[in-house]
């Protein structure tokens, strides 16, 4: 069954792209049905900051060979706050997703063991890749400010 | 600065400048372009140059490109397994202010500051052309004595490591708790 | 009586001559790399690029060691690499040479490699220890076929000295050109690629894939020393090729013509070793790597049935 089927309120943004906006409780159950039912590719999880609302955006993005059809979750979860289940029992690959965007972002996924120091080594400061970090003052206070080799 | 070279230092550094090996990191994106230099279009093996597997075998370091924290610490380690005396080639814009990556959080803005680099190619990408020059640009150093920077890692070591472990830990002041295996 | 004025000649000669084979090998590295790259359409090195590389090996300094086993392991090979080349028969010259030296140079060409094991053992690093399993590998799988062939030699001239084959193959009697040996040689030519190192037998140091393998910790002065018993190694090993099947370079007798035919003999030598070297280099120019399992296959399917072939006509030739 196509995805447009199994939930009608999905909307078709075009042909082979369907978009689901839903709450975060209801993502384990919707990524279950999408499996069972030919979508078995597992494409990718992404995060966007959205600092205005106070929102961190999760993006799912799901592929059926059989359909064609690219098939995106969105749900948002507070900046502050908040967690997300993990979901690396539907789909192992999600686990390194999941490491990547609690490194990156410092989100919080429950129930991944493994959600530690990653890509960066030894990084003291707040996730780099939230908007709040100013990335120019950063690299200005450290990498500019590291002196030359003084010779005598 | 002083440094004195003796007459047996001149002849040996006659012979070294015609039989460079060269170990080349490659991480960034000009390891496109050292296929060319090698093969026979520019075929740097007309100077002797060729390149080596091992930095313990190596005389010249090539860095290619944008370096990562993460990598620094690689190429240093790289850097202090190669065997006296041996030179540093930074390769491209990155290698010089950081190029396209000058605002990025995690990767360094100029490498002469974690380990001393004799030539530097300008451009992204330096064309074959460019990089043939440098090497001629590096022998005619190497005769003249003025490739010293294995020298300047020894003089002013503690300088180096320290600008090292700032960025290692992503922080100005000195932390003295640096793993064991990065110090070495 | 000692006579120490024949003694003394005897050692400067024995010097001279192993100051030539070093020259002879360093040339050979610089030509080994414009060869190859001629062959590869590229301008190449200066046929001098050996001598230049040597020299600038001993000029670095040596800031890593590994334990005094590290720093001997080198000198042990070229020692043993030295006492092969005065035993081989040179231009019909030989040093050292007595009866049944045949079998003594066969085990001691294992030395050299033995040492250069030692050494590579005591750096520690994986990539090492996966070269020399696989350069004893090599060498268990290349000995086989060759030694057969020898021993055919051997039962054929009715000699186990390496000097009595060369003097029965005076007056331009060459083994090569009995069909026999003619076979024989291809088959001893084949173990001479994988005693080279050359490629497609080039397993324990592919550079690609271990890091040049039980080199990988060597450099400066150690590798330097590594890099002279390689060259005299090529000299060696073709010596040994060309004294076995193409009498040795000695086609003026030194007794009618004296001190002209030393020369003569010396020049046909290096150009025969030239040659034969040449031939392998062509093969390495052009060929992939194998796998150490191909090259046992290679080498104890095909190569060494040819030589039992060999060895079962010799025996066959002798009886009747």
């Amino acid at each position: 069954m196509m995805a447009k089927e199994l939930f009608p309120e999905a909307q078709e943004l075009r042909k082979g792209r369907i978009r689901i906006e839903t709450i975060k409780d209801k993502v384990t159950e919707i990524i279950k049905k999408l499996k069972e039912n030919g979508y078995g590719h597992f494409v990718m999880l992404s995060c966007v900051d959205w600092i205005k609302e106070g929102k961190f955006e999760l993006v799912y993005q799901m592929w059926s060979y059989e359909y064609r059809e690219h098939v995106m979750i969105s749900i948002k979860i507070a900046r502050e706050g908040d967690s997300m289940v993990t979901l690396r029992d539907l789909f192992p690959q999600i686990e390194t997703y999941e490491r990547e965007i609690h490194e990156m972002f410092g989100v919080n996924f429950v129930g991944n063991p493994r959600l530690g120091e990653f890509i960066l080594e030894g990084w003291p400061h707040m996730p780099p890749m939230r908007k709040d970090f100013d990335t120019e003052k950063f690299v200005k206070e450290l990498y500019y400010k590291i002196p030359e080799v003084k010779e005598e | 600065m002083t440094l004195n070279h003796d007459d047996w230092g001149k002849v040996a550094r006659m012979m070294s400048k015609r039989s460079l090996w060269m170990v080349h990191f490659c991480t960034g994106c000009g390891a496109m372009e050292m296929p060319p230099v090698m093969t026979s279009r520019y075929d740097m093996e007309r100077f002797g140059m060729h390149a080596m597997a091992t930095p313990r075998q190596a005389d010249v370091f090539l860095v290619t490109g944008y370096l990562a924290v993460k990598t620094l610490k690689r190429v240093v380690q790289v850097y202090e397994q190669m065997r006296d005396p041996k030179y540093v080639i930074g390769f491209g814009s990155c290698t010089i202010n950081g190029g396209m990556y000058w605002d990025s959080y995690n990767t360094i803005k100029d490498l002469s500051k974690y380990i001393p680099v004799d030539v530097y190619i300008a451009g992204c990408m330096p064309r074959p052309e460019a990089i043939i020059d440098s090497f001629l640009k590096l022998m005619d150093m190497i005769d003249k004595g003025e490739a010293i920077g294995w020298k300047k890692y020894h003089k002013y070591y503690d300088q180096y490591k320290k600008n090292q472990r700032m960025a290692y830990a992503y922080r100005l002041d000195e932390v003295e708790d640096i793993k064991e295996d990065d110090a070495k | 009586m000692v006579d120490f004025f024949a003694l003394g000649e005897q050692i400067l000669v024995m010097a001279f001559l192993v100051t030539l084979g070093y020259a002879i090998g360093m040339f050979f590295n610089g030509f080994a790399r414009k060869i190859t790259a001629r062959i590869h359409n590229r301008v190449g090195p200066p046929i001098y690029q050996g001598y230049i590389d040597v020299f600038k090996l001993f000029g670095k300094k040596t800031n890593i060691s590994h334990g005094w086993i590290f720093d001997l392991a080198a000198l042990f090979s070229i020692a043993g690499i030295t006492l092969v080349f005065l035993f081989l028969p040179v231009a019909g010259f030989s040093m050292l040479s007595t009866d049944g030296d045949l079998f003594l140079i066969l085990y001691l060409l294992a030395i050299p490699a033995l040492g250069f094991a030692l050494g590579a053992g005591a750096s520690g690093n994986p990539n090492a220890a996966v070269g020399i399993m696989r350069a004893l590998m090599t060498m268990l799988a290349y000995e086989l076929p060759l030694v057969m062939v020898i021993v055919a030699m051997m039962v054929h001239y009715n000699t186990t000295s390496l000097a009595g084959i060369v003097a029965a193959q005076s007056n331009m009697h060459w083994a090569i050109f009995l069909p026999v040996f003619l076979i024989g040689a291809i088959v001893a030519d084949m173990a001479l690629q994988g005693m080279l190192m050359e490629k497609p037998f080039d397993i324990p140091i592919a550079p690609h894939e271990i890091a040049t393998g039980p080199m990988v910790e060597f450099g400066g002065k150690h590798l330097g020393a590594l890099m002279l018993y390689k060259m005299m190694g090529i000299v060696v090993e073709t010596t040994l090729f060309v004294d076995l099947f193409l009498g040795g370079g000695v086609i003026l007798s030194v007794a009618q013509y004296g001190w002209l035919a030393y020369v003569v003999n010396f020049l046909v030598w290096f150009g025969l070793i030239t040659f034969v070297f040449f031939l392998a280099l062509l093969i390495n120019a052009v060929f992939p790597r194998f796998r150490i399992e191909q090259a046992l296959k290679f080498y104890w399917k095909y190569d060494a049935l040819v030589a039992l072939l060999i060895l079962i006509w010799i025996f066959v030739e002798v009886s009747t």
